[in-house]
């Protein structure tokens, strides 16, 4: 049995990488809170002295806040693409209100005496604003400025998902992993950042007003510095460009095992699987991980590279429920298991790609699936309980759960919900093994190496082989967490390396070695 | 120097806040302007230093249109003074003090000279308070550097706007004995405003009492009180009006009416300039010697009362 890696392990192997992170964290941050000082000041200016349109702008910036991160990141993307462009302009919208309104509410707040009085000695308006004004609206401002700082580092860990780095490599990386050392990797020193940027800049704020004359002038030049650690992890880069997802990055069937058993090392961005294939497309990444039934391996033109080394495991889908639960609902079983063997790897790529791509409703893909198999089913009275089937946050899963959902309510009298989008393995298993769902689709690799973590020598013995995987999983499922794989469907969703068909055709490579003979040629 | 023709000013349809006003204030002149709150005396004050624009009329500051300067040359030439002081709190006494010279461009040594001086003037210590903040002084003081303020850059108006209204009663007489005796007012045109008849009678050399907009009487103390134009004039001094004559009334004005009494042995003199309020607390312990021109007459209480009676009648 190997030791149990600790945190503090982690962090050594990982310090470089951290270091890194962490300082594209702070750039992200500043930058975005810089440009937000930019035009969010002159904006707090301007509707105080326009009140008539405060309350427009003020509106806008505050329906800027309400929109949830991960959505304006997605908003962003067919606007700017991926990187660092659509993350900064998305931490920027975010700062925009608590700067804007701390400016309009410090100016407001001024002294209406003090103001007359400045007016009545014969000041300009500028001499005013800049004497009077802003001098005393300091304080708030500043504490607006401290807001949208602390809110920027945390939205900023979100800016993994599209490939612009920052903490939230290590934190999603972990997520995905069922690795708790990685996540707190993340997730200490992202919140340790925002206390500290909390704290400095409560400092400046409590500073004897006088110096803060000062201050104003020094604040932007002490952001700009903090905004280029940005540019810092920028200067060692190779030619060839690889978007992986957070989970692809840390596991031994992943990048790991790349670097490993065929010595592909890349320039690697961490990126959202939901960006990651369009990326690719539109040449902004040149390979990326890839689950190899996805409907937009087929949209994007994407060729999968074949495995000749055989890292990647068989990941057979079946459907895994509690013991308890197949107990209490005898009936469930069979109903699920009509399922079985019937989704080969080409049906379920067709039925990905209708549903990532054409972009039909999972369940109307998931009814006429059935249809054609001669499978469905009025829905019978759903009297005898209720299943709750939940699902990651992949096509597979969503489809997979409709299919479910109707083959419950076709074939027995249970009822049947389905919670979607539960995030990746870690959430969903986690669901299942405190009673939050009742079941879901899992892969037979996933059970292996992220679920029991198999020593590896048992996994070297075994993977090869799809039956011996699956007997294995379901037998130490049933014994470690009394977990029960029924009869799997029939598709293997391994991963893949894919890149473009054209630049495959153009360099011959078909495989991952001849990918790894040309990087390191490249290079 | 300070002139307003026929100056209208409402702020919404119902009623002008300022209702055809003209006044002219003369050169060394302490105008008055007297009324309950809402009778226009802040906003034609406003208006003065184009705080506020009047709606239709002329106003005059130096035989100059006010509208032919742009308002912040116009305002650096005229002194303001605020109830709430308007004290820049993230200045310091001494800075606070040269804003307007800084504004006019002085140079750093004749501004720092300037306020040295007027330090010294209205009895703040250079040495203790240059340095302060605002917030660090008293009520009294605050007031002091506000007028200080106002001062600096030697403007020949000054407009007053309820100068002692924040101050506590007893401040406020002591803050007011010294605004009279400081020699940087003495020869500057001043137009106050208050709402306290005291402080008018007190501080005006002439006070023009309004209501609802419009001059109800222009004149010198003595003349409202003696000859009030109207039922609103002699309503309003009523509560007051024995101990306001009193005040305004000074002795050389009795002495037509003082007994001739020819006895040696007073030393206590009484200035004829002194008010009959000053006289009657003298009197009361014993009686006094004034000299009026080349004249001396003993004063008593019955004396001085009797002639107060005449002088009425």
């Amino acid at each position: 049995m190997e030791t149990k890696e600790t945190l503090f392990d982690f962090l050594q192997q990982q310090s470089g990488k951290l270091l890194e992170q962490t300082l594209t964290h702070t750039g992200l941050t500043f930058i975005s809170v810089l440009l937000a000082v930019a035009i969010g000041v002159p904006a707090g200016i301007f509707i105080s002295r326009r009140k008539k349109l405060s309350g427009l702008v003020l509106g806008f910036a505050g329906v800027m806040q309400t929109i949830p991160s991960i959505a304006l990141l997605g908003f962003m993307i067919p606007l700017l693409g991926i990187g660092p462009k659509p993350a900064i302009v998305a931490l920027f919208l975010y700062a925009l209100l608590p700067i804007i309104r701390n400016t309009y509410t410090g100016i407001q707040g001024v002294d209406a005496t003090v103001i007359e009085a400045a007016t009545g000695m014969g000041m300009s308006r500028r001499q005013l604003l800049y004497k009077v004004q802003l001098p005393l609206a300091m304080p708030v401002i500043l504490a607006g400025v401290r807001t949208a700082t602390v809110i920027n580092v945390g939205v900023a860990t979100l800016a993994a998902y599209i490939a612009a780095g920052g903490l939230g490599e290590f934190i999603f990386g972990g997520i995905a992993l069922n690795n708790t050392n990685m996540m707190l990797a993340g997730a200490i020193p992202a919140a340790l950042l925002a206390i500290l940027f909390d704290w400095l800049l409560s400092l400046l704020q409590h500073i004897n007003i006088r110096k803060t004359r000062k201050m104003v002038y020094l604040l932007p030049l002490i952001f700009l510095v903090l905004s280029s650690f940005y540019l810092l992890p920028d200067t060692y880069r190779g030619k060839m460009l690889a978007g992986f997802t957070p989970e692809f990055m840390g596991r031994k069937d992943g990048y790991l095992g790349l670097r490993s058993v065929y010595g592909l090392h890349m320039r690697t961005l961490v990126i959202s699987d939901m960006i990651m294939y369009k990326a690719a497309y539109e040449k902004k990444l040149d390979v990326i991980s890839g689950s190899s039934t996805d409907g937009r391996v087929k949209a994007f033109d994407l060729v999968v590279l074949e495995d000749d080394k055989h890292i990647f495991p068989p990941y057979y889908a079946a459907p895994i429920l509690r013991n308890a639960t197949l107990t209490k609902y005898p009936a469930l079983a069979p109903a699920l298991n009509r399922l079985a063997g019937r989704i080969n790897d080409s049906i379920m790529t067709e039925l990905n790609y209708r549903v990532d791509y054409l972009k039909q409703n999972p369940e109307t893909v998931a009814r006429d699936f059935l249809r054609s198999q001669h499978l469905l089913q009025p829905a019978g009275s759903g009297t005898e309980g209720t299943i709750r089937i939940g699902s990651k946050i992949f096509g597979d899963g969503y489809i997979l759960a409709s299919i479910y959902k109707m083959l419950i309510e076709g074939y027995t009298n249970y009822a049947a919900v389905t919670k979607t989008g539960l995030g990746g393995t870690k959430i969903v298993f986690d669901a299942l093994t405190n009673d939050q769902i009742d079941l879901y689709p899992e892969y037979t690799g996933t059970g292996l190496l992220v679920l029991l973590e198999t020593p590896q020598h048992i996994t070297d013995s075994i993977i090869g082989d799809k039956q011996k995987v699956y007997n294995y999983v379901s037998q130490a499922f049933k014994k470690e967490f009394d977990i029960v794989w029924l009869t799997p469907i029939g598709f293997n969703n391994t991963y893949a390396l894919m890149m473009r068909k054209t630049d495959a055709e153009k360099w011959h490579i078909n495989n991952i070695s001849a990918l790894t003979d040309f990087v390191n040629k490249r290079q | 120097m300070i002139k307003l023709d026929h100056v209208f000013k409402n702020f919404g349809p119902q009623k002008n806040a300022v209702n055809d006003l003209s006044l002219e204030v003369a050169d060394g002149e302490t105008l008055v302007l007297l009324g309950t709150s809402g009778c226009g005396k802040t906003t034609t004050l406003r208006m003065i230093n184009r705080l506020l624009e009047p709606d239709s009329g002329h106003i005059y500051v130096n035989g100059k249109e006010i509208r032919q300067l742009a308002p912040e040359t116009l305002r650096r030439t005229i002194g303001y003074v605020l109830q709430n002081t308007g004290l820049f709190p993230h200045y310091t006494v001494s800075e606070n003090i040269a804003i307007v010279p800084s504004l006019l461009q002085w140079d750093k040594a004749t501004i720092q000279q300037r306020v040295i001086t007027l330090m010294d003037k209205l009895r703040l210590s250079p040495a203790e308070y240059a340095n302060a903040w605002p917030q660090q002084l008293s009520g009294g003081q605050q007031q002091r550097v506000g007028l200080a303020r106002a001062l600096a850059a030697d403007p020949p108006v000054m407009l007053m706007d309820e100068p002692f209204g924040a101050l506590d009663p007893l401040t406020r007489i002591s803050v007011r004995r010294e605004f009279k005796a400081l020699d940087e007012l003495s020869n500057r045109t001043i137009i106050l405003v208050t709402h306290d008849v005291e402080e008018a009678f007190e501080l005006g050399s002439r006070i023009c009492l309004m209501n609802e907009g419009t001059i109800q009487q222009l004149g010198t103390p003595l003349e409202l009180l003696r000859r009030p134009a109207n039922e609103f004039v002699a309503a309003f001094l009523a509560p007051q009006r024995l101990q306001l004559e009193l005040k305004a009334l000074k002795i050389k004005d009795l002495w037509a009416w003082l007994p001739h009494q020819h006895s040696p042995g007073y030393t206590t003199t009484l200035s004829a300039d002194q008010t009959c309020w000053e006289a009657m607390e003298a009197v009361i312990s014993q009686p006094i010697l004034v000299q009026y021109a080349q004249e001396q007459k003993i004063l008593d209480s019955s004396g001085l009362m009797q002639a107060i009676a005449a002088w009425k009648n």
